[in-house]
């Protein structure tokens, strides 16, 4: 599963940890990352014979290292997953790997990295520097780590970052043994694109943001080859084989964020061409907490989410609820359905966990697909997932210094 | 409630307010013990930059150190002396910085029994003021003062105060909730004078009587003009703390 540049960058990477745990310009080298343990209980065999019980497990230590100054730092964190059944799933990757150096408003970030753009909670739409890794989890929250350099100013004005992002990842999608899968074996080896430098194309993005009193206002353009990918019919028209496509876009992306009070509201809003015609797409809802109910330590979190996507007919609508206990060991629950008006499906999903002595954190997920009694014609959004109803429990060990 | 009572309380919370002033910006690592009715103790422990802003409200990063599962995770707040204080939260895991309504100060902070306003820099002009009576208590002379936080997005209805009339520091203050319960009890301890100038405690206990838990907090490693400026208490910032 490693590629040859990998395991050269690896090489170079120890050295170069060897190099800096043995010099004491360093005041702070630490420690930490996380192993853990995952199961996946299916409640059904797959669609396509794939089995009920799948697990998982996940290293990911990380290393970071900082100036006396505290103007420059250095992480390194890896990431090692190994799945019992689904090889596709196997992965080894760099998540950062990456100098910072701040100097007065000017940072610079150079390396392999991941962050985050977006304000919303169910969806995230104009989150773009990295790829998903797919097959982590059903959020779509977990990336693959991003060669970039990436300058960031940070003044009265707000904050401007540039990036420069340094070739591609691909996207992981599940193997044939794999559940939560199309119902096509994909070929991720024979991924194709429309740059000419294939997966070594430069890519370039840029984006504002600024914090007032009661808003989170940030503008954002993207341009190069598109994360997501379109999964096309190869050579043979085969339809049981797809091969994903990565074409070159131009993304301009908007995130709002308004305060009032208890409430925040949130709007993403995307409009992206170079995948066939112009399209936009948007999510927009609020977030709710009520905090303390009913004179309890408890706080009782709401979010609404609306969503449309002109590719789409559909524009299913998430409803969540997060329950904090504030309790020792920050134990929280959150649920929620996704709703789909015009196919009638929803997707109802429960997500719990909590602290285990000081050291761990125990979590438990649970989805299930419905997929309705509509018997209209419309594209439904989990058509294949229907036999994929699954809990999975986590057990993760924080590791220390 | 007399022009009178009020000026005095007022000028309590001035005399006291003063006698905190003046640090310009510090670091201070915190632990915090909580203790559960059965007598059980857990740790946490967080770091934590100050920044003086005269003009407006002080400026603060907390950084999670322990337990293991929230390491990295911080918390940026901005207060303003009028309004809702500003502040954001960064998610290392996601990499995600997300600002969170000021309401959200008001709940249990990591579990314990204080709240992030508890921890954040009480400003003056936040509250009004009725002075209450003079009290003595332990053999020491206080002024007792009531104070009613202005901002709608307090988790308090008022605030008892009890300031030494010997240094003008705050001893106690007696927490009251929306039904106006008494609920929390906060006490400062070991008070010691910094640099000639201003005051910090090394303890503050704050003991709920709803549930009998009592959280301690230790400051520890307290360092004064450490040469942090606004720079250290932006996003940026926030996203690189460790």
């Amino acid at each position: 599963m490693i590629s040859n540049p990998y395991k050269k960058g690896l090489q170079v990477v120890l050295v170069f940890l060897f190099v800096f745990t043995n010099t004491s310009v360093l005041a702070k080298a630490e420690r930490y990352g996380e192993v853990s343990l995952e199961n996946r209980f299916f409640v059904e065999q797959g669609l396509f014979g794939q089995g009920k019980n799948h697990s998982s497990f996940t290293l990911s230590p990380e290393f970071y290292f900082e100036s006396e100054d505290q103007k420059t730092s250095f992480t390194f964190k890896p990431k090692i997953r190994r799945d019992s059944t689904d090889d596709e799933r196997n992965l080894f990757d760099i998540q950062d790997l990456s100098l910072v150096r701040v100097k007065d408003s000017y940072e610079t970030r150079i390396g392999i990295r991941r962050d985050f753009w977006g304000v919303t909670e169910t969806v995230h739409r104009v989150d773009i520097i990295n790829q998903t890794d797919q097959v982590e989890s059903f959020d779509g929250e977990d990336k693959l780590g991003q060669p970039m350099i990436n300058l960031s100013v940070e003044r009265e004005w707000g904050i401007l970052d540039l990036y420069a992002l340094v070739g591609f990842r691909e996207r992981t999608f599940a193997g044939e043994k794999g559940r939560l899968r199309l119902p096509f074996s994909i070929d991720t080896d024979s991924a194709f694109y429309e740059s000419s430098s294939e997966n070594l194309r430069t890519d370039f993005a840029i984006r504002w943001s600024q914090s007032y009193r009661n808003v989170e206002l940030a503008f954002s353009h993207f341009s190069g080859t598109s994360r997501e990918p379109e999964l096309k019919t190869g050579l043979n028209d085969n339809l049981n084989f797809r091969v994903p496509y990565y074409a070159i876009i131009d993304q301009t992306g908007l995130e709002v964020l308004y305060i009032v009070g208890e409430l925040a509201f949130k709007l993403e809003a995307i409009s992206r061409s170079g995948q066939g015609g112009r399209f936009s797409a948007a999510t927009t809802g609020f977030e709710y907490t009520k905090v303390g109910i009913l004179d309890s330590r408890l706080d009782l979190g709401w979010i609404i989410e609306l969503n449309h996507d002109d590719r789409y007919e559909n524009s299913p609508l998430a409803l969540g609820t997060r329950l904090t206990l504030n309790d020792l060991y920050d134990s929280q629950i959150l649920s929620g359905v996704i709703w789909n008006e015009e196919t009638g499906e929803t997707n109802v999903f429960v997500e719990a966990s909590r602290r285990v002595r000081n050291c761990c954190r125990l979590s438990f997920e649970s989805v299930y697909f419905n997929e309705g009694s509509n018997s209209n014609t419309a594209q439904k959004m989990f058509e294949y997932f229907k036999q994929d109803d699954f809990a999975r429990f986590e057990f993760i060990y924080f590791l220390g210094n | 409630m007399s022009a009178d009572e009020f000026n005095r309380g007022l000028e309590i919370a001035l005399k006291a307010d003063n006698s905190f002033s003046g640090y310009g910006d510090s670091k201070t690592n915190l632990k915090m013990l909580l203790k559960d009715r059965k007598g059980l103790i857990t740790e946490r422990v967080m770091k934590m930059k100050l920044l003086e802003v005269p003009e407006d409200g002080d400026k603060s990063l907390i950084v999670f150190d322990s337990p293991r599962d929230v390491r990295g995770v911080a918390v940026l707040s901005h207060a303003h002396k009028t309004g809702s204080d500003e502040q954001w939260l960064y998610l290392p895991a996601l990499k995600r910085v997300k600002r969170v309504a000021s309401k959200n100060r008001t709940g249990p902070f990591l579990g314990s029994e204080f709240s992030l306003e508890d921890l954040s820099f009480q400003e003056v002009e936040k509250f009004s003021y009725e002075y209450l009576r003079d009290e003595v208590l332990e053999g020491k002379e206080f002024d007792v003062i009531k104070r009613i936080p202005l901002d709608p997005y307090s988790g308090y209805t008022k605030q008892i105060v009890w300031v030494s009339k010997m240094d003008p520091l705050i001893h106690q203050i007696h927490h009251y909730d929306r039904k106006s319960f008494h609920f929390k009890t906060q006490i400062f301890r070991g008070y010691k004078k910094y640099l000639n100038k201003f005051w910090r405690p090394n303890e503050i206990h704050m003991i709920n009587h709803q549930t009998n838990k009592t959280t301690t907090l230790f400051f520890e490693d307290m360092a004064f003009n450490t040469g942090l400026s606004e720079k250290d208490f932006t996003q940026n910032s926030l996203k690189r703390s460790k």
